[in-house]
Formats: structure tokens, sequence, C-alpha cells
């Protein structure tokens, strides 16, 4: 699972990091000071670094919990994000992380204490509200086996019931939310792209199918549910992908009890489109003309695609205005 | 093969030559140098953290022109440690030059192999006081060699050639080339898999030949030679590679008109 364990110093004798080891025991261990050592170095290389992961075990200092970029939730209220883990186990051609670092290992945070802390203080300067994100620099269930991370946050989001978590996941790990009892402000939102992007982009992502099935489980227990139809990328292909698509999800789901429902095109700041193109420059998705706005780019047109309205058009034809928003 | 092997010693690359049908480079005058058809090379450095460096510069400069490839590095060399078998390898994982403390990484991208520390000393170790293989060249190495060189494709591999029962005081140095043929099964295999980890890489990031034909036959400026580049990559990545000398007219084109004729083409195909 991963080429090797790099441990920081500090957090070596940590019960957490204990117990985690304990399961790995074939897996090569590593001491270090600071992950920064390991981690995003100059001179690594995200594209081969993907051929065999390191998982690196280290404590977060500094802001835990941070604004969310503006467009990125579906309501008015303020948004945070925090990243117990940087990376995601997936391989997403069009993921932005390949531009953020130069390193594919995963860096989990242990100290989820100090991460709990974060956020109850954010809570309260927001009167008990607020929306909270996880999975914004990683997939927040894919690692759950070894992260644990649903059997410590959950039940801190429990305590706060006017303060919303979003987990963002195209995992299909969900033993350990069928397993607690259900949390009402805690969204399980899911990404999907069509059958086509799935097969070209997605690599090592669970199929469209379990993804929905493991929807589908969540939402008889009574999980809210989300959608996220991200990213978009509009090409030749027509609506086609998108009708067909959206008939497997919906025929699954119950679209009126979803949460919410929402897309939103392929884009990423130029910054990190560069460099993920100096990694895949045998990449078709990137050799596609591009626009670039505000510091961020996309394919070109996309936003005034008429494909882009015919999309929104047939999803609103399963769910309601309410339901829907377009992130960004 | 676009694997470059550095060592300290003679004695140590005597084996090598060997097991990888080396020849020697006799045009070589600076190092002892040996290559095979294979295009794998193995420089012989001298001993310790500045003759290792200066030869991974001297190589490394050599092949800085080759058309962008990327090209593996590997050091393999004799170690001590205080009581792991003599002969007994490992690749190092983690890197520590103990003058500065400071420690490198090299990512492991290849299982299958005995992996530990390496400590690399400005003279000979005796106690071996760390759990670590104690050498004189591998910071030196890594430092230099991933200047040229992506982090991933740099790798040490040591073989233990002494221990506190068999000091290095006593080392029957005859017996180095032994020590490190009987490693043949692993340094091969090595060998192989960065071999193969670099050719997929530099096959991703391979050229169309319509960008260095245009480079020998227009005058292009850096930032023109960049546009050139990027339209080519588009080009390959698009399946339309063979499309590129008939969407432009090297003969009648300057450099100006080649790139609109190029950046036409595609982004009308791509829209399209």
């Amino acid at each position: 699972m991963f080429s090797t364990i790099y441990i920081e110093e500090e957090v070596l004798e940590s019960e957490r990091v204990r117990n985690l080891l304990a399961r790995f025991p074939q897996v090569p261990q590593v001491i270090c000071d600071r992950y920064g050592e390991v981690f995003n170095r100059k001179s690594q290389n995200f594209r081969l670094q993907k051929m065999a992961p390191a998982l690196i075990l280290a404590k977060k200092y500094g802001n835990k919990v941070l604004a969310a970029p503006s467009g990125y939730g579906y309501n008015d209220s303020n948004s945070y994000y925090f990243s117990h883990m940087l990376n995601c186990v997936y391989d997403c051609r069009y993921c932005f992380l390949q531009g953020m670092y130069s390193s594919a290992n995963y860096v989990l945070f242990v100290n989820y204490e100090d991460f709990e802390e974060a956020i109850v203080e954010k809570i309260a300067e927001n009167n008990g509200g607020g929306v909270y994100y996880s999975g914004y620099d990683c997939d927040s269930l894919a690692l759950e086996p070894v992260s644990d991370f649903c059997s410590h946050f959950l039940p801190v989001f429990r305590r706060y019931p006017d303060a919303e978590l979003e987990i963002r996941t195209k995992s299909t790990q969900i033993r350990c939310l069928l397993d607690t009892e259900v949390v009402p402000n805690c969204v399980i939102a899911m990404s999907f792209t069509t059958n086509e992007a799935a097969r070209q982009w997605e690599h090592k992502v669970p199929s469209i199918e379990k993804r929905l099935e493991a929807l589908h489980k969540l939402q008889l227990a009574g999980w809210k549910v989300a959608i996220r139809f991200e990213p978009l990328v509009l090409g030749v292909e027509g609506l086609a992908p998108y009708e067909a698509l959206f008939a497997k999800v919906f025929s699954k789901l119950d679209g009126q009890r979803l949460h919410s429902i929402s897309t939103g095109l392929f884009r990423m700041p130029v910054d990190f489109h560069k460099r993920i193109v100096k990694l895949y420059p045998d990449e078709e998705l990137f050799a596609r003309p591009t626009e670039i706005k505000n510091g961020m780019i996309a394919l070109k047109n996309a936003q005034e695609s008429s494909h882009l309205v015919a999309i929104e058009k047939l999803l609103l034809s399963y769910v309601s205005h309410e339901q829907y928003y377009r992130c960004g | 093969m676009p694997v470059n092997i550095v060592v300290a010693h003679g004695l140590e690359a005597k084996a090598l030559v060997k097991v990888l049908e080396l020849e020697r480079d006799l045009a070589s005058t600076e190092f002892v140098e040996y290559s095979n058809s294979s295009r794998l090379r193995l420089l012989v450095s001298g001993v310790g953290k500045d003759a290792v460096a200066a030869a991974v510069t001297y190589l490394g400069e050599q092949q800085s022109s080759n058309d962008g490839e990327v090209r593996a590095w590997l050091n393999i060399g004799i170690a001590g440690h205080r009581d792991a078998p003599l002969g007994s390898a490992w690749l190092g994982n983690k890197i520590t030059d103990q003058s500065s403390g400071v420690s490198a990484y090299p990512p492991q991208l290849i299982g299958g192999l005995e992996v530990g520390c390496v400590v690399t000393v400005d003279e000979p170790e005796n106690s071996y006081p760390l759990n670590a293989a104690y050498e004189m060249e591998a910071s030196a190495f890594y430092a230099e060699a991933t200047k040229y060189s992506t982090a991933e494709l740099v790798q040490v591999f040591k073989v233990i050639s002494d221990n506190l029962e068999n000091p290095i005081s006593e080392i029957d140095i005859k017996s180095v080339p032994r020590l490190i043929a009987a490693q043949a099964p692993q340094f091969l295999m090595l060998i192989e898999k960065m071999s193969a980890i670099a050719q997929q890489y530099n096959s991703s990031q391979r050229l169309p030949s319509f960008y260095f034909e245009s480079c020998s036959k227009i005058h292009l400026t850096v930032n023109q030679t960049l546009q050139l580049k990027r339209l080519c990559q588009r080009y390959k990545a698009l399946g339309l590679e063979e499309e590129l000398s008939s969407v432009a007219n090297l003969k009648a084109s300057d450099a100006r008109q080649l790139l609109r004729q190029l950046a036409e083409r595609i982004d009308g195909i791509s829209e399209a």
C-alpha cells in the first residue's frame, strides 16, 4: 500500500502513530525531523512518485482551519476547509494537486486533537455555525482504514449541530459511516464525471456504479448525501454522456432527498497548470485550447458553451433549483 | 539504458565492468570511464565527497545537451556497519551527511530490495554508532546528481565490507569485487528498473522530430522556441504528430508564420 512510511520524530511515540505503524510491519519505516525534508522538495517528480507513493506521518503546525476559496461552497455561510491529509490515493489527471505539490506522497497529520481545537474555535467565532469542508487537499474517506478520520471528527461535529461538515470524496470506504449513528449536520459529497471522462482521466478511482452503490447505502441509512458533477470537461461528444450519467445517478439515488447538487468546470490556477503540463506534456486534456481569467486557466469558451447550459437544464429536470448550484 | 553509475574505487568498478559487460572508454581523460552499447556509463570518481561531486558534475555537464533526456544515477560502493554481515547490501532510503547533519531521502519507487540508512563520513568510521551503512560519498553524490536528474532516479546501493568483527583496517581489499559481484542479481534488477522508469519518463517527454527540424532551419527566439515546443507537444498529445510537417511549410515560413500556422490549425481542430 505504501512504498515507505516516513515518521516525524516528534510524533513517533504518539498512540495514533504506534497503532498505525503496527498495522504495516512489512513497510520500511524511516524517521525524519520534519515532513518538509521528504515532501515537496525541489527535484521531485509528482508523476514518478505516483508509481509508488509513501506515507508521511507528521504534526501540523500553523493554521489548521482556513477560509474556503470563494465560490467553493453551496451556501452563503462562512466556509472553511481543513486538511488532515495532503494528497490523494487516486490519480485523476485533471486534479490540481498534481500542480500544487512536487511530491505525490501522502502526508497524514496525526495531531487530530489540534485540528479539533481549531475547528471548535472557528465554530465559536461563527456562533456555533459555519460550513467546514474536508477533502480539499485529499480524499477524506479513501484512506479511512488507515487514518480513522471519521471516528475522530464526526463526534466533534455531532456536538455542534449548527456547524456543517462536508466530506468530499470519491471513495467507497463508507463502513465507518454505516457503523455510526447518522450525524445530521454532516454531508457526504461524492464527485462524478461522465463514464468517458472517468475512464480516460480517473485512475484507481472506484467505478461510477460502485460509488453510486455506496451513496445509495448511505442515503438509505439516513445520511445526507450530495453530488458534485466536477470537473465538467466539455468536448465534442455533446450532451449524450451527461444524459447517460444523470440517468444512472438518479435511477439509483432519490434526487429529491439529495442535500445538494453542483457542477463545476475544469479550471485551476495558472501556475498549477503550467507545472502539470510539464509533468504530462503528452496528455490530451492539456493540449486543448485554454483561456485565462483572474489567474485561473480553463478550457476555452467552456463558460459560454451551449453545452453547459444544456447540461444544467438536463440536471434541473431531475432536481430542484434550490438543490443546485454552480461551483466557481 | 539511460543509467550512470558512479563508484569511488577501481575495485568496486571491477565486478560491475564484468557483470555489465562494460568497456573502458579510453577517450576519457579526467576519470576512468566505462560504457556499453546499451548506453550504460560507469565512472570511477575517487574516494570522498569532493571526488564524487566532481565526477557527477563532469558526467552531468557532458550529458546536459542530450535534448533534455533524463538519466538515472546510481552510486554503488562498499560501506561499513556495526553488525551487518559482510556482503549484505541495501538501497539507501535515508542519507545523512555526518559533518553537516543534513539528511536526504531518496524516493523509493523500486521495491524488492533491502533498504536502510546510509551515513556519509569525512574520515573512515570504526565504531559505527548508528544502525546505518557508513561510507564516504553518498551524500555528495545525491546532492550533486539531483541537479541533473529527478530525485526518484538518484539512488545509492551499499554493500557491507566491514563491521566491528571485521574492522576496516583488516579489510582484504581484493575481496571487494567478490562482495559486489555477489550482489549482481540485486543491482542488475535495480539498474533495469531505474532504466525502465527513465525510459518511460523520457518517452512521455519526447518531442516530435519536426521540432528539431524547425529549430535547425528557422531562427527562433527563446520565447518562440518554447512556444514551438508546446505546440509540438500539443500535436503529439492529440495524436496529430504526423500532421505537423503538412501544416507548416518550413521553407516558406519565418518563426512568427510558423507559430501562427501551427496554432491556428490545432486550436481549430481542438475547438471543433
